[in-house]
């Protein structure tokens, strides 16, 4: 068994509507002179410690947590592990 | 789905085959894939009503024969005359199968939709009231999950928009497990000028059609015929139609209508909801008599490549159509800047009477503009369930618990207990208008600023009623909710209902929907309340499962009270005081609390209702008011009336000691007298020293008052007068379990 | 001498025509209600930053509306010594516009609390507070998801006498069940060195009329009365 460290980001889907970050857009960054930012999305960021066999095994148990517990909303969101690391 | 040949290739419609003639026959040509898709919305039960308005003709015209209803059913919201110049808008509606999948966003959404109906009457929403249906919570994790999430969106919409919750109701039944009901209601409040600038039709040719607010992209295409299929297996595929609302830009789109309004420039106002911009411009040039032209390639869309199809049916959120006078349009435009909302003027009306839709230069629609909302209604068949004579007949073993174990499980059950869990997540007090504030009474009282006028509303119903008998049930929700306004001193002046059934294509079903129109009709055509709008949701049952919601026809009164000093509140005041009871009890424990809680079950006889005998209880209270007899005043409801006594103990610590051995005019046994559900009875606080004058004047009146004991000062209630022994109830306890049944449930 | 008081329209405010209400109808100064954009300190002997959701509470709450050129306008006033008063979402922009240190948190609880709370007035010596009693118990209030308070300098608050009111119990007990939020020593509203600027959770705009109080008192007027009397006193 070893230490994982692993990095997960929540975020809508591309086809649902991001307010948060259509706002931080069009009324922070386009008014205060970063209207070469055409995009912004927001999510949630989370990271988890764990012990596992092996690389597949803990980011099978990453994805099935995620899932079960209804971690991200599947209607509205999708999720990207990011780093996957091993800990310390 | 029906499957259909449409220029020689096979598609997959909602609509029957029969619909589909129809169609053809009314555009005297085989229609385009863009064209059928807005017929296929546009003629779902959803949008069209085509199972209810047959029977929904029967209401009376309220705009004809009411002088202060301004607009009655059919429009986007029931508006009426309130004095002083101002007018009231208000509005029922159901979200239930969105946020039985998605139930945050499917609940705030739904928040957003009801807003939008509201401010296309020109005026400001100032309250919202949420009836909701949830299969019971103990130890049910799915329902746990979405009430409290439910909860969340109406919360976290209708806080952010700047809108007080001011009413509500919850009600837990199994037969709402897989299919919970979220309907919510808006009170606008606004002047007579400003709703006469803001008809929902574009009558004049020549004005622009201004599109104003999000932006159009592929959000919940066919999010309506959605709603009108039961939920099934079906439904996990389906997921990706719930949408995700914005009130910041809801907020925005207030404040920039309500301001373009005051220009005097717009002349027709219109939100986009189910059916999008289809609905939207059909429903304004249709209801008009005039025509337009629209052009796609104006409209602002979030996506790249939306295609004709996908813009016309797109159900995206926060946007709102306008139909501006030309004179005006900069002005009005200048107001949308202001606000830096987006906007794009994207056609013209005319006289044609023919709604055209351009892609740029290629004409892609030609359809009659009130083709669309012409549907062909259907005849459909209702058979009384056969289930019902037995469970009418259904009668309790024998009682084992005694009278005040039963009234410790009742207090703290889930239908009864305090939903404060529910109500302090809701801004109830921003506007500055919240008079009597959630929790405090019966129902919401908010005052209008500048005048001595206040505005008290009340929304629900009883569905284990209506369950067994649905003819008294809706009328026994009509009793409850006018006495919810009464207990504090409103006179009813008007009603909306939101009416959540099961398939209608099923006789039992329909049966319940029919027989719960013909009791609106009935009491408020005795009782002379319009009826100014109203809301009808089907298809609420589990096709897999074969279950039914209980009928729901929920009822929301609005009425007035004219002077501070007539605004009459819940809790007793004063010990010493005498408590005494309107109205006479009947062994009616059908459907009631203490059948489900104590004995699981759904069956007996339930309430009726008398017109001739509630009229003579409301003239009698009123003409007690007017000699400011009444102290205190609560409407008995779910339990009983110890449980409404224990109700009006609590805020001041005080109890009762009652006898009520005289009040069994109907030789009751003991159960039947404190747990019938009875409808149209008040408990009400009065001085010993007008006692003999309140007895005269029920005599009078014609009225059944008896008095039950005295408030006393210590947070007990002693009751005496039994076949079986007295009995002595701890009200703290009884306090205790009442506000701790939710946040155990819910906040581990 | 006439006072006039500006209340700002951010995008997203929903209080703004509450203050309006009750600065115009019921204190009776000439108030104007502003949009952010038109914004002009020159105009205002004392500003209002009132309460809502603007820019939806997007990112940070308060975070958006702090960098609205009327925020530069106000820091104007700030500087001369002007009263300006933020009420909840107020509050929460004037912290991020350092106007005021620290910073608000979502409530502990994870969920929006609308209900009436005790504040026990700890400085009497303010812009808003000059016509309350030190001590006193406020009935007043909140309706807030973020009002959990946070500082990391405590102490300087406590050395400075920056800590204008604590959410207390009827006795005016400083108790954690008398904390709706979780905010760090029951703090409920702060000022700045000069105490002209005070920003606070809870909403005097909704408790200056008996008949919306549950126990019919006004204590939300003592706040705008108190601001007309530093006005009155720094002009003459």
């Amino acid at each position: 068994m070893r230490d994982f460290n692993i990095e997960v980001i929540i975020q809508n889907k591309e086809m649902a509507r991001d307010p948060v970050g259509e706002t931080i857009r069009r009324d922070l960054l386009a008014k205060k002179g970063y209207k070469m930012v055409s995009n912004v999305r927001s999510g949630q960021y989370l990271r988890f410690n764990l012990e596992a066999e092996n690389e597949d095994a803990a980011r099978r148990i990453i994805e099935d947590l995620l899932n079960k517990l209804r971690i991200f909303n599947p209607v509205t969101q999708n999720f990207k592990i990011l780093n996957l690391k091993k800990g310390n | 789905m029906t499957k259909v040949k449409l220029n020689g290739e096979d598609i997959n419609i909602e609509m029957t085959k029969d619909e589909f003639e129809a169609v053809k026959e009314l555009l005297k040509k085989e229609p385009n894939v863009t064209e059928l898709g807005m017929f296929d919305v546009m003629w779902s039960e959803h949008c069209s009503y085509k199972s209810s308005r047959p029977k929904l003709k029967l209401f009376e015209d309220a705009e004809k024969n009411y002088d202060y209803v301004l607009a009655g059913p059919g429009q986007d919201a029931g508006v009426i005359d309130i004095g002083d110049g101002y007018v009231l808008a208000f509005r029922i509606e159901s979200h239930n199968h969105p946020s039985a999948i998605e139930p945050y966003h499917g609940a705030a959404t739904g928040i957003g939709g009801i807003i939008r109906d509201i401010l296309c009457m020109g005026v400001r929403p100032i309250a919202l009231l949420d009836p909701l249906r949830f299969g019971c919570l103990k130890d049910n994790s799915h329902s746990q999950w979405l009430f409290k999430y439910v909860v969340k969106g109406i919360a976290d919409y209708g806080n952010c928009t700047g809108i007080p919750t001011i009413g509500g109701e919850v009600e837990f039944d199994d037969s709402f497990e897989s299919n919970c009901l979220v309907n919510v209601a808006c009170i606008g409040l606004g002047t007579k000028e400003d709703f006469q600038h803001a008809p929902s039709k574009a009558y004049n040719p020549g004005d622009y059609v201004i599109l104003m607010g999000g932006s159009t992209g592929r959000d919940g295409i066919h999010g309506v015929t959605f709603a009108s299929r039961t939920l099934t297996e079906m439904s996990e595929a389906d997921r990706p139609a719930v949408q995700i609302g914005d009130p910041f830009i809801k907020k925005m789109i207030i404040e920039a209508t309500l301001e373009a309004v005051k220009t005097g420039y717009v002349r027709g106002l219109k939100d986009l909801g189910g059916g999008g911009l289809t609905c939207a411009t059909s429903e304004l040039t249709g209801s008009g008599d005039t025509g337009a032209d629209v052009d796609l390639r104006k409209v602002i869309t979030r996506e790249p490549g939306m295609n004709s199809y996908e813009i016309m049916l797109s159900e995206s959120q926060e946007r709102m159509a306008f139909i501006v006078k030309p004179e005006g349009l900069e002005t009005v435009l200048d107001v949308f800047r202001k606000y830096e909302m987006s906007f794009a003027v994207i056609g013209r009306t005319d006289g044609s009477k023919v709604l055209k839709v351009y892609d740029g230069d290629t004409l892609v629609v030609s359809i009659p503009s009130k083709a669309l909302s012409e549907s062909p209604t259907f005849k459909r068949e209702e058979k009384r369930p056969k289930y019902l004579d037995k469970l009418l007949l259904e009668k309790i073993p024998k009682r084992i618990l005694s009278l005040d174990e039963i009234i410790y499980k009742l207090i703290a059950s889930e239908n009864i207990c305090s939903k404060e869990w529910v109500y302090r997540q809701y801004d109830h007090e921003v506007g500055v208008r919240s008079v009597i504030k959630c929790g405090e009474g019966d129902s919401g009282v908010l005052r209008i600023i500048g005048t001595n006028k206040f505005i008290a509303a009340s929304v629900g119903v009883n569905s284990k009623h209506c369950f067994l008998d649905p003819y008294e049930g809706s009328k026994g929700g009509l009793v409850e909710q006018c006495g919810n306004i009464i207990s504090h001193g409103a006179k009813p002046i008007a009603m909306v209902n939101c009416c959540n059934f099961g398939n209608p294509e099923i006789p039992e079903s329909f049966w319940y929907f029919s027989k719960s129109i013909d009791g609106m009709n009935d009491f408020c055509r005795d009782l002379r309340i319009p009826i100014v709008g109203g809301n009808v949701s089907f298809y609420n049952e589990d096709e897999v499962k074969k279950t039914a919601i209980k009928a729901t026809p929920v009822i929301m009164i609005v009425g007035l009270i004219i002077g501070q000093e007539n605004i009459i509140t819940l809790p007793f005041k004063e010990e010493g005081n005498e408590i005494l009871i309107i109205g006479e009890t009947y062994a009616e424990l059908g459907g009631s609390e203490y059948h489900s809680v104590i004995y699981d079950m759904e069956g007996g006889i339930p309430p009726k209702v008398n017109e001739r005998e509630i009229k003579k209880r409301w003239d009698y209270i009123f003409e007690l008011y007017r000699n400011n007899y009444i102290k205190s005043n609560h409407d008995v409801d779910k339990g009983g009336f110890v449980i409404t006594i224990a109700e009006m103990c609590f805020k001041h610590n005080l109890g009762a000691r009652l006898n009520i051995k005289d009040y069994n005019s109907n030789r009751l046994k003991d159960d039947e007298l404190l747990f019938s559900e009875s409808v149209g009875r008040f408990i009400i606080e009065i001085k010993p020293a007008d006692h003999d004058e309140i007895m005269n004047l029920a005599e009078k009146f014609g009225v059944y008052v008896k008095q039950l004991g005295t408030i006393i000062d210590s947070p007990e209630l002693i009751i005496s007068g039994f076949q079986s022994k007295d009995i002595k109830l701890d009200l703290s306890k009884m306090k205790s379990l009442y506000d701790s049944t939710l946040p155990n449930m819910m906040d581990i | 001498m006439s006072v006039k008081i500006a209340v700002i329209q951010f995008p997203g405010a929903n209080c703004d025509l509450d203050a309006i209400h009750v600065l115009k109808n019921v204190i009776g100064i000439e108030t104007d209600l502003v949009w952010h954009n038109h914004f002009k300190e020159s105009k205002y002997d004392g500003v209002i930053l009132p309460g809502g959701f603007t820019f939806g509470d997007y990112l940070r709450a308060g975070i958006i509306a702090a960098h609205s050129p009327a925020i530069d306008e106000a820091r104007v006033m700030l500087k001369d010594g002007r009263p300006i008063l933020g009420i909840c979402n107020g509050f929460q922009i004037l912290t991020e516009s350092q106007f005021l240190p620290g910073a608000l948190l979502r409530n502990d609880s994870l969920k929006f609390v609308c209900k009436w709370v005790n504040l026990k007035v700890e400085n009497n010596n303010t812009a808003f507070t000059n016509k309350m009693e030190r001590n006193m118990i406020l009935d007043i209030p909140i309706a807030h998801g973020e009002g959990r308070y946070f500082t990391d300098n405590l102490k300087e608050l406590e050395e400075n006498n920056q800590i204008v009111f604590k959410y207390s119990n009827e006795k005016g007990n400083i108790t954690a069940i008398a904390n709706p939020n979780g905010s760090m020593d029951n703090i409920a509203g702060i000022c700045n060195l000069e105490r002209n600027c005070i920003g606070l959770m809870p909403h005097p705009e909704r408790a200056s009329e008996p008949i919306l109080s549950p126990n019919n008192t006004e204590h939300g007027k003592l706040f705008f009365d108190s601001m007309v009397e530093f006005i009155k006193r720094r002009t003459s």
